[in-house]
C-alpha cells in the first residue's frame, strides 16, 4: 500500500486574526477612554431630576413600612411579593406578565415617538453613570484636569486623588449592592445583621455581586455597556421611522463648518453656524459626533444640544444648530407645529392601542383579583372505602390560599350528591394572613347514591364569614365503588 | 474579547430562565439526587442561577467555538507541525 502524497493545504493569512491580536487586553473592541466634559442645561436638568426621582425611590421604598411589614418585598423565602397593599404568589404570575408586556410596549411606543428616552434619561446605566460621573468630576476636577492627570506620571498626589474616587466609586455601589439585596431579604433582618456583622453567606455575596456590577458599568464600562451589552440599543432602531424624533444636526444650516471671530455674520465669512468648536463631541458620553448623522451608539442624551445651545448662545446666533427633530422634519423643512401633526401615526396609534389595552387588562385585573384561592386534590392512596354507618368515604385535601393580610374564618360547604356530608368536620376554617392552610377531610355519601366509577362531579364552596362576597367554588370528582 | 462575548449573553438569558424556572417551582419541591433538597430557598436559588449561567456558557462557548472561520483552523494546523 502506498500512502497518498499529503495533499498541500493551501494556507491564506488571515487578516482577521491578525486585527484581532490588536485587541487583545480589552473587553470589547479596543476603545480609547472617553473624558466627558460636563454640561448644564434643559435636558442636563431633565436628566437630573429623573436621576433623583429614580433614587429616591430606588434607595427609598425598602425603607418604607406599610400594614406592619416592609411596603415593598420581594420575599423569596416566603415565595410572595409585598407591594404596598398587595401580595402576589406564584399563582398571580399572569400579572408578572402582563407588566413586562406593559414595559415592551411602552419601550416601543416612547422610542416610536421621541427615540431613546429611556436610554438618554432613566435607564439605570445612564443614572449610575450620571452619579459617578459627577463623583469623578468633583473628586478629580473638570475634562482637562482629569485628562492631564491621566497622563502624569503616578505620584503620591495621583495616587491619593485615584484611591479617593474609587473608594467613594466603591462606597456607592457597596449601598447600592445593600439596598438590592434589601428587596429580597427583609431589610430588618439585614440591618440586624450589620452590627455583630453577621450576613448570610449568599447576602453577603449578593451584595458585593450587585455592587461590583454597579462599580464596574458605571464607574469603568460605562458607554461601552450601551454599545456593546444592551440588546435593546441593538434592536430599537426597527422602532424608528422617519417622524421619529431624533437628536438631529441641522446640517444645511452649520455647513460648511469652520472657526470664526464672535459676532461675525456666518453668511459673511462664506460659512454655515457650526463653529467647529467640538463641544458636541467633549459633551456626549458615546464619544461620537452627532455631526455625522445619526448613530446606533447615541443614547439620546441630548448633552450635545445643551452644549451647542450654550455655543449658539455666545455666539448670537439662534439655539437649535443641534435638537430634536425628525428626518422628515430636517428634510421638509418642517416646524414644531408639523411635526407634532405627525405624533399620531399607524405605527405609533398601534403601539398606543396595545399599551393602553394591555394596561386597562391589568387594572382589570388587579381590582376583579379574589383574594382567596383554592386547590383540591383528591387523596389517591385511599381512593374509596365503605365506612360504618352505610357510608362510602372519599378523602380529599384542600389548599387555601388566604391572599389578604388579615387573619379570616372560612365556611366549607360541599355539595353535588345527595346526603353528601363532612366527617369530623363543624365546617370552619382559619387561615392566618397572606398564608395558606392545608385540611384533610373525609367526604361520605350513603352507599345507595351516585353512579359507580368516577362520574360523579361534587363542587366545594368555601365562603368567608364577614364577607360574603369572598367566594370560591370548586369541582372534584367523588369515586364509588363498582 | 471572547470572554466577555460569551459570558454576557449567557448571563442574560441565565437571568430569564432564573425567573421562569423559579415562578413556576417551588425550591422546597427540588429533589437533588432523590433527596429533597436541603439549602436555604436563597442558596438554591443562587445556585440556580449559576447552574443556569453556567449552561447558557456552555452554549454560547460552543457558538463561538463553531464560528472559527476554516482558514483560521488550517492556520492553527500549520502552526502546529
Amino acid at each position: 500500500m502506498t500512502n497518498p502524497a499529503p495533499q498541500p493545504i493551501k494556507i491564506v493569512p488571515s487578516k482577521k486574526s491578525a486585527a484581532l491580536e490588536g485587541q487583545e487586553g480589552s473587553l470589547y473592541e479596543s476603545r480609547k477612554k472617553i473624558y466627558v466634559r460636563a454640561i448644564s442645561g434643559v435636558f442636563t436638568n431633565w436628566r437630573w431630576i429623573l436621576v433623583w426621582v429614580t433614587q429616591i425611590l430606588y434607595y427609598g421604598l425598602p425603607w418604607m413600612s406599610w400594614n406592619g411589614r416592609q411596603a415593598v418585598l420581594f420575599h423569596l423565602v416566603e415565595r410572595k411579593f409585598y407591594i404596598f397593599g398587595w401580595v402576589f404568589w406564584p399563582q398571580d404570575v399572569f400579572f408578572l406578565a402582563i407588566l413586562l408586556i406593559i414595559s415592551a410596549y411602552a419601550l416601543f411606543f416612547f422610542t416610536a415617538i421621541a427615540g431613546r428616552l429611556w436610554c438618554g434619561y432613566a435607564c439605570p446605566q445612564t443614572v449610575y453613570t450620571e452619579i459617578f460621573m459627577w463623583i469623578e468630576e468633583k473628586i478629580e476636577g473638570d475634562r482637562n484636569k482629569r485628562m492631564k492627570l491621566d497622563k502624569a506620571p503616578m505620584s503620591g498626589r495621583k495616587f491619593g486623588i485615584k484611591a479617593v474616587k474609587h473608594a467613594v466609586w466603591g462606597a456607592v455601589a457597596l449601598w447600592t449592592g445593600f439596598t438590592f439585596v434589601a428587596y429580597f431579604t427583609p431589610l430588618k433582618e439585614l440591618l440586624a445583621s450589620f452590627v455583630p456583622f453577621s450576613f448570610g453567606g449568599w447576602e453577603i455575596f449578593w451584595i458585593l455581586f450587585y455592587g461590583a456590577f454597579t462599580y464596574f458599568f458605571a464607574g469603568i464600562m460605562r458607554e461601552q455597556v450601551c454599545k456593546y451589552m444592551c440588546p435593546y440599543a441593538r434592536f430599537q432602531g426597527v422602532m424608528f421611522d422617519p417622524d421619529t424624533l431624533v437628536i438631529t444636526y441641522d446640517e444645511e444650516r452649520g455647513e460648511p463648518r469652520g472657526a470664526r471671530k464672535k459676532g461675525v455674520e456666518p453668511a459673511s465669512v462664506g460659512k454655515g453656524d457650526c463653529v467647529d468648536c467640538g463641544i458636541c463631541v467633549q459633551v456626549c458620553p458615546t464619544g461620537i459626533d452627532i455631526r455625522d448623522g445619526l448613530q446606533y451608539e447615541c443614547i439620546g442624551c441630548a448633552a450635545c444640544i445643551d452644549a451647542c445651545d450654550e455655543v449658539m448662545d455666545k455666539m448670537n446666533y439662534p439655539r437649535g444648530l443641534i435638537r430634536y427633530s425628525t428626518e422628515n422634519a430636517i428634510k421638509k423643512h418642517w416646524g414644531r407645529k408639523e411635526i407634532l401633526g405627525h405624533v399620531m401615526r399607524p405605527r405609533t396609534l398601534i403601539y398606543g392601542g396595545i399599551l393602553a389595552a394591555v394596561c386597562l387588562a391589568f387594572v382589570w385585573g388587579l381590582a376583579t383579583r379574589e383574594p382567596l384561592r383554592l386547590d383540591i386534590i383528591r387523596d389517591r392512596t385511599t381512593l374509596s372505602r365503605e365506612v360504618a354507618g352505610g357510608f362510602i368515604e372519599n378523602v380529599y385535601q384542600l389548599q387555601i390560599m388566604n391572599m389578604t393580610e388579615a387573619p379570616r374564618r372560612f365556611s366549607v360547604t360541599v355539595d353535588g350528591l345527595e346526603g353528601i356530608r363532612f366527617a369530623d368536620f363543624d365546617g370552619q376554617v382559619d387561615v392566618p394572613p397572606a398564608s395558606m392552610q392545608a385540611l384533610t377531610l373525609q367526604v361520605q355519601v350513603p352507599v345507595d347514591t351516585g353512579e359507580p366509577g368516577s362520574s360523579n362531579v361534587i363542587h366545594f364552596e368555601l365562603k368567608a364569614n364577614d364577607d360574603a362576597s369572598v367566594a370560591v367554588r370548586e369541582a372534584s370528582t367523588f369515586l364509588l365503588p363498582r | 474579547m471572547k470572554q466577555i462575548l460569551v459570558l454576557w449573553p449567557s448571563f442574560l438569558v441565565a437571568g430569564i430562565a432564573e425567573m421562569v424556572f423559579f415562578t413556576v417551582m417551588d425550591p422546597q419541591q427540588l429533589y437533588l439526587f432523590g433527596q429533597p433538597v436541603e439549602f436555604s430557598p436563597i442558596a438554591t436559588y443562587s445556585i440556580g442561577f449559576f447552574g443556569f449561567w453556567l449552561v447558557c456558557a456552555a452554549s454560547s462557548l460552543l457558538t463561538m467555538f463553531f464560528l472559527r472561520p476554516g482558514e483560521e483552523i488550517n492556520q492553527a494546523g500549520k502552526h502546529a507541525r
